[in-house]
């Protein structure tokens, strides 16, 4: 082949796909230094950078702090509720295999394709009618449905690297039903129900399109108040907590590349591959 | 049964209860009401076809995700197919540089676009600095941001499910190719494509159902210009209050889906990829 060919051939895709990945990252890194602007509307610093749209964020009244005191409330309530129903679902499914566990484990997980904003429309027809439109309850039991799925791929994929053995043994050396359970298959799931609370948190932490309809005045998350204020205004306080979310995540990724994950493995075992969808 | 099984079952019922309740009960609720409401009969679905207003929704819908899934498809094959032959540590760089934006918010992302792409925004700014624009360019509030933005937002999911995929490729099929002295072009078109053509399915099934549903990005970087139908229905609902229109779109939508899923579904290799026997 001819080195010009093989330029083509080979170098052009892969310069391509470098450009790509420079398409989906830079982007976003745009809000910092927007947020870091001396002016009073979204531009780039002009005379010098100026933290004040942080300290913005920081005053009380401007009402981000209070919004992300109601998102984390909620998203660690709905955490701890979809985890746990999840486990308990997800080691029932384990034991008992079945056509009803099976066809329930279709109707959990239906929430990653369904559109959320079918749901959202069902939802306010439904709290309408029990008074709980706008309601702390409402959200969080909304936001539970949205993240069981997650948690049950999670704390599955965990329940799959357990040996059945182990709970035959247990059975066989006679220990009642809820020593095996609590005892012995429990044990063996911290990762996979860690890693399905974390998933159901950040699920409930980042939920739009349904706490949207069922929100008004009162229950104003984080993403409820970042909607409202980019349909309002342009002001560069969104930007710094846009970059404040940012450099969480970026944290948070870089911590789980260089603790957790030491191989560059295609990683497969990521569930929220399979449901980004319902935080859209 | 065994008192072990029955302690089993007894596990999955709160699950059951709330799926069945919150979830299943108002989704039909949403099929009901379209049939009922405001009085009992097709009136909805007559009233759906013969307006005017509603089928420009639905086609601007149709159009935006198409081309979508269409352009996040190839380019995402494009990103994919260059991450699985690249060396470990390369790797995780392109992965890294996938997840950043696979994870943050939604809304962040569709204001990261607006900041760049608005008439005075970054992109504006600095294309008139460098001489290269006299007038600023209309980037955003049309349906080239809407789809600018989508693309964004589905990009890498569809790497992250092809390079599920693609690694999973036999590699002695690939070697087997180039020692009986195909063409890289030939090994490409002949053997890639065809055995990642599940991976594309699936990445193009994902893409198109999120669009058609997809209410943030739209909504935000079309500013109503762009019309999909979940911001429609938002309208409807808190707005108009025009239950039987907004339920019949609704179930429009859910049978588009349950269409999509179900045709997938036909081909032995989806409900492998799928999982298989589980679902």
């Amino acid at each position: 082949m001819s080195p010009a060919r093989r330029l083509v051939q080979i170098g052009l895709p892969k310069l391509a796909a470098w450009l790509l990945l420079a398409f989906l990252f830079v982007p976003i890194l745009v809000v910092i230094p927007v947020s870091l602007t001396d002016r009073d509307y979204l531009s780039l610093p002009q005379d010098g950078v100026s933290l004040a749209h942080y300290a913005a964020l920081l005053d009380w009244r401007a009402g981000w702090l209070s919004s992300m005191a109601t998102s984390l409330a909620i998203a660690l309530a709905s955490s701890v509720l979809a985890t746990a129903v999840a486990a308990a679902y997800a080691i029932g499914a384990f034991v008992y295999v079945g056509r009803w566990p099976s066809l329930l484990r279709v109707v959990l997980l239906s929430p990653l394709i369904v559109p959320p904003i079918i749901y959202a429309v069902g939802m306010v027809k439904l709290w309408s009618r029990f008074g709980l439109l706008d309601s702390w309850i409402g959200v969080t039991i909304v936001h539970v449905m949205l993240a069981i799925p997650l948690a049950v791929l999670a704390i599955g994929a965990s329940l799959s690297n357990l040996d059945p053995r182990m709970v035959q043994a247990a059975r066989s050396l006679g220990a009642r039903p809820p020593t095996i359970f609590l005892r012995v298959i429990l044990p063996n799931l911290d990762s996979g129900i860690g890693a399905g609370a974390i998933l159901a948190f950040i699920t409930s932490w980042d939920e739009i399109t349904v706490t949207l309809f069922i929100t008004g005045r009162r229950i104003v998350t984080l993403p409820r108040r970042i909607w409202t204020s980019i349909a309002d205004s342009v002001d560069p306080a969104l930007a710094a907590i846009a970059s404040a979310l940012l450099l969480a995540t970026l944290l948070a990724l870089l911590i789980r590349l260089f603790v957790f994950e030491r191989g560059g493995s295609l990683s497969r075992s990521n569930p929220k591959i399979a449901a980004k969808g319902t935080s859209s | 049964m065994t008192r072990f099984q029955r302690w089993a079952l007894a596990l999955t019922v709160p699950a059951a209860v709330l799926a069945i309740g919150l979830y299943v009960f108002p989704i039909f609720q949403v099929l009901a009401l379209s049939f009922l409401e405001p009085k009992p009969g097709f009136g909805n679905y007559v009233s759906l076809f013969g307006n005017a207003a509603i089928g420009r929704v639905v086609r601007t819908t149709i159009i935006v995700s198409v081309l979508t899934t269409a352009i996040t498809v190839v380019l995402a094959y494009v990103v994919a197919f260059a991450i699985v032959q690249m060396p470990r540590g390369r790797r995780r760089v392109a992965l890294f540089l996938v997840m950043v934006p696979f994870w943050i918010s939604v809304l962040v992302r569709a204001f990261s676009w607006i900041t760049i792409l608005r008439r005075n925004g970054v992109l504006n700014t600095v294309l008139t600095e460098a001489g290269a624009i006299s007038e600023p360019l209309d980037l955003v509030y049309n349906q080239f941001g809407v789809i600018v933005g989508m693309v964004h937002y589905m990009m890498p999911f569809a790497i992250l499910l092809l390079v599920a995929n693609l690694g999973d490729i036999d590699r002695r099929i690939i070697q087997a190719a180039r020692s009986l002295g195909a063409q890289p072009a030939t090994v490409f078109w002949r053997v890639w494509l065809p055995l990642s053509l599940p991976g594309v399915s699936i990445a193009t099934l994902f893409t198109i159902i999120f669009s058609l549903g997809f209410l943030v990005t739209p909504a935000i970087l079309g500013a109503g210009r762009v019309l999909m139908i979940a911001e429609y229905l938002s309208v409807q609902i808190s707005s108009t209050l025009r239950w039987g229109v907004a339920t019949a779109l609704s179930t429009l939508m859910l049978v588009a889906v349950g269409l999509l899923v179900a045709g997938a579904m036909r081909h032995p290799a989806m409900r492998a990829a799928f999982g298989g026997g589980r679902a």
